[in-house]
């Protein structure tokens, strides 16, 4: 039972969290809903037009592939992802030598602030002098011109999410570990073979973690290629290749002034989120079974 | 089914020496205990049979085969850790299976050998549970079963008690010795807990600091213990031990007098059980004071001070002298055991 | 016994392809503006031209946005210690349910995208008139800057062994004293790890930064940067000069502080449980 005094600390402690929570999170997302069915431009008041945003929008074709091309990027790119964080902390959980400085090197890369990782990029996936291409070349494979073909840049920016899972990697590495190691003992007596106790042990006692990271990761991911998308392609070779839905929100509120209209495409990319990690729930929760020994 | 035995086994982590050549062996069919205080390598020795642990100089040999460099999966054992490890997303019928399945038994045929083994320890009720719900006794029958259901020629067991509460362990002593009777596979069981060693074992192994101190039946290793830290390690309440002073022919040892064996070392300890110590309310013997006395249900404990040595007596439950008083202690000589006090070996 | 060592050959192959782009921001950074680019690739350049980095400081002032930067981590990291070190620690005391129910609040704001929030909140300080100035960049620390440290605090907190707490509390201990003097000791590599998290990610922030300020002078490193690419876009060394320049303390801070959370999880907060 708390004492008095006790509540009162332990509401101290809550309320900047709490309170930050509600300003910073819940308020904005009330006044996205309301923006939304607004136009507004930050110098005029906000004008009430109903749900003439969310009109406009289905019609938009810039925002079509906007969602498209999110859509594609988290189809590739959390799956991705997720196996190279997994592989990662599989590779590096237990102790020999150099282990530390490789779990450095790998989450190395997560560390570098946004728009020089961009610009690195940039420089690496120039067609005609950027390193890729050249390394490419020298071993004779395919040298795509990764900043004008749409494909190609599309895929460049799922290659650049790739090196920076450093959060995924830690927290897949904190839960194998989290495994006791007598289970894995027992293995070794009983004959189970590598693959059998991946597959029977390590997957179904991580996969609740996983299925968080990935949960996560996809709704990361809608807006991770913000910075990328920004600097290295700027939206895109024709037809907006890389134009991605956080991209197509900033410019609509930051640069084209139509805050209402990119509130109703931030409601909208909400509710595809929730939409998509439903799914995943749903997928999931289905496969389970295919973990019984 | 088949013998255990350790040749020569070293087992060195670094600077620290685990086991410092061990030579045991394990009959077939024998339930030998291994046991000692902590750190004394019972463990590390289960786990290098086991094979979890390589040997830094030694073999191991199982059933006359050289098992040394061979994997832990081909040596045909078991295990029971004392956290039983039972896997949590898993039934119990399907933790008993896991090394059935694991070497690619079909089920129907893996189902029949766990119930099978279910039986065995009194688990078959349990089989659609989950770990997370059932008891710790429970827990340990689903790992027991899971060792029996594989039929190894040898069961490694590694304090598999220890996490029992006292009332459950003591049935569950009863339980596996019992389980062994019916079987009959040869069982190493690792535990620092000296009763355990005494009640379970055909033989005892008594290990400290890496070194094998003595092995022999539980009455041997009681009665006769090889050095002083067999004798003070067995037994509970201890061994009371003195150390010894020579005065005209007589050893003077704490309370007590002896007449003094000739060929004695120069310094001698003299170690006399609990349960031999005499004591009268009358005027024979040396005096001592009752500092504490501890009421064991059908026994009695006494913590005396006796010529500024202190010592245990077990009395009967109805002997329960005042704290203060003075009660009378003695000792016959043929219950007294002699210790060299370099050495610590056991002289008579 | 099986040789665990079979690890080490992917490990390093995998650390080194890790590494890659950080070695060639660094390398491309030493390369002659100006020169030809190269045909083929090139690992090492020669000469070495420190100059792109001379130039790279004449045109932007980065020093002054490492300042800028530098203030903003100032105030954002230990705020952000104390509010989710708070949150995290109530969390653990508390009782299942209201425990439970913060939890779920925590993981649901974890969810939402910091995009999804970037235009109400820009109207929010407008309103308040605090637009270019800094606030809007350390506002997020007064809730922990992300749910994610509170749910780490909160989850090391919750593996101290609650006798402690109770010890304490029987001491007349009360909760910010308990926090203070009984837990904070007991999780330093969480600390620490956040205190980097937090460091990295102010530090990296481009988002807020682009659209709050306006005034160069009051540009952070990322800010500054951009600016940089802006100016000369197709001079690359120049750039990864200035990337470099952008990178460095955070790598550095990084790299000091790795092995209190890089190393294994099983001791996090307490050892031996």
């Amino acid at each position: 039972m708390l004492r008095d005094r006790e509540r009162r600390e332990y509401a101290l402690m809550l309320a900047p969290y709490l309170v930050g929570i509600a300003v910073l999170i819940a308020l904005p997302a009330l006044i996205t809903f309301a923006l939304a069915l607004t136009e507004y431009d930050l110098i005029r008041s906000p004008r009430f037009i109903g749900t003439q945003n969310f009109r406009d929008l289905w019609d938009d074709e810039v925002f079509r592939t906007s969602i498209r091309n999110s859509l594609m990027f988290i189809l590739f790119a959390v799956p991705l992802r997720l196996l190279g964080a997994v592989s990662l902390a599989l590779l590096l959980h237990r102790r020999f030598r150099g282990v530390a400085a490789y779990r450095t090197a790998g989450y190395l890369p997560t560390v570098v602030p946004d728009v020089a990782y961009a610009l690195l990029w940039l420089w690496i996936i120039n067609p005609l002098y950027g390193p890729l291409n050249l390394a490419l070349g020298a071993i004779g494979g395919p040298t795509p011109s990764w900043l004008t073909d749409p494909r190609a840049a599309q895929w460049a920016v799922i290659i650049m999410s790739l090196f920076v899972i450093g959060e995924g990697f830690i927290v897949a590495m904190a839960t194998r570990q989290g495994i006791p190691g007598e289970l894995y003992e027992l293995g070794d007596i009983e004959d189970a073979s590598p693959f059998f106790m991946f597959w029977r042990v390590t997957l179904p006692l991580m996969a609740p973690t996983l299925l968080l990271l990935m949960f996560r990761d996809t709704i990361f991911s809608f807006q991770a290629n913000f910075v990328p998308a920004l600097i290295v392609t700027e939206g895109g070779p024709p037809p907006y290749a890389t134009t991605y839905l956080p991209l197509f929100i900033y410019r609509n509120g930051f640069e084209y002034l139509r805050y209402g209209y990119a509130s109703a495409a931030t409601l909208t990319m909400f509710g595809i989120t929730a939409l998509i990690v439903y799914l995943q729930y749903r997928i999931v929760k289905r496969w389970r079974h295919a973990f019984v020994v | 089914m088949a013998d255990l035995r350790f040749a020569g086994v070293r087992k060195d982590y670094g600077e620290v020496r685990a086991l410092r050549g061990l030579d045991l062996e394990v009959a077939d069919g024998e339930f030998l205990v291994l046991v000692g205080p902590s750190g004394c390598g019972k463990s590390t020795a289960l786990r290098t049979a086991a094979g979890l642990e390589e040997v830094t100089e030694g073999s191991i040999h199982i059933g006359g085969r050289d098992v040394t460099d061979v994997k832990p999966a081909y040596r045909n054992v078991s295990m029971v850790f004392q956290s039983y490890a039972l896997f949590p997303h898993l039934s119990v019928e399907e933790n008993i299976g896991f090394g059935l399945r694991a070497r690619g038994v079909k089920p129907g045929r893996a189902r029949d050998k766990v119930l099978a083994a279910a039986e065995l320890v009194g688990c078959e009720q349990l089989l659609e549970r989950k770990p997370f719900q059932l008891s710790g006794g429970e827990r340990q029958r689903v790992a027991l079963a899971r060792a029996l259901v594989r039929e190894p020629d040898v069961h490694l067991l590694d304090e598999p008690l220890s996490n029992l509460d006292a009332q459950l362990r003591v049935y569950m002593r009863a339980e596996l010795k019992r389980l062994h009777q019916n079987v009959g596979t040869t069982m190493v069981y690792v535990t620092h807990d000296q009763i355990e060693a005494l009640t379970l074992g055909d033989r005892v192994a008594v290990l400290n600091e890496g070194v094998l101190q003595q092995l022999g039946p539980p009455d041997a290793v009681y009665r006769r213990p090889a050095n002083r830290f067999v004798a003070r390690f067995i037994g509970s309440p201890a061994m009371n031990l003195f150390p010894a002073e020579r005065m005209d022919g007589s050893l003077h040892a704490g309370p007590f007098v002896f007449e003094a064996r000739p060929n004695l070392p120069e310094r001698v300890e003299v170690g006399v059980r609990p349960e031999h110590v005499r004591v009268d309310e009358g005027d024979q013997g040396a005096a001592a004071e009752v500092q504490v006395v501890e009421m064991a249900g059908n026994e009695t404990y006494l913590h005396l001070k006796a010529s500024d040595s202190p010592l245990v007596a077990r009395v009967g439950a109805d002997v329960r002298p005042p704290v203060g008083s003075t009660v009378r202690v003695s000792a016959r000589p043929a219950d007294a055991y002699l210790f060299d006090a370099e050495t610590g070996e056991t002289l008579s | 016994m099986k040789s665990r060592n079979w690890r080490q050959l992917p490990a390093a192959l995998i650390a080194a392809i890790f590494l890659l782009p950080l070695y060639f921001m660094v390398s491309g950074s030493l390369r002659k503006a100006g020169l030809p680019p190269p045909r083929t690739l090139e690992l090492l350049p020669s000469p070495l031209a420190w100059g792109n980095y001379e130039r790279a400081f004449e045109l932007v002032d980065i020093p002054r946005y490492t300042l800028n930067s530098l203030l903003v981590v100032a105030f954002a990291v230990p705020l952000t210690l104390l509010t989710a070190s708070w949150a995290g620690f109530a969390m653990a005391r508390l009782s299942r349910r209201p425990a439970g129910a913060l939890i779920a609040l925590s993981l649901i704001a974890l969810m939402i995208p910091l995009t999804a929030l970037l235009v109400p909140r820009f109207t929010i300080f407008k309103e308040l008139g605090l637009i270019n100035t800094y606030v809007p960049l350390i506002a997020p620390a007064i809730m922990g800057t992300s749910p994610f440290y509170v749910l780490l605090f909160y989850w090391s907190f919750k593996r101290i062994p609650p006798e402690l707490f109770e010890a304490a509390r029987l001491e007349g201990l009360g909760p910010l004293a308990t926090w203070w003097r009984v837990a904070m000791p007991l999780v330093r590599p969480v600390t620490v790890a956040v205190a980097v998290l937090c460091f990295a990610f102010t530090w990296s922030n481009f988002l807020d930064p682009l659209i709050y300020l306006f005034d160069q002078e009051k540009f952070t490193v990322p800010l500054g940067l951009r600016a940089l690419a802006t100016l000369d876009r197709t001079n690359f060394p120049l750039l990864l000069a200035g990337s470099v320049a952008a990178t460095a303390p955070v790598v550095v801070a990084f790299i000091f502080v790795q092995r209190y959370f890089l190393q294994e999880f099983r001791g996090v907060g307490w050892l031996g449980r």
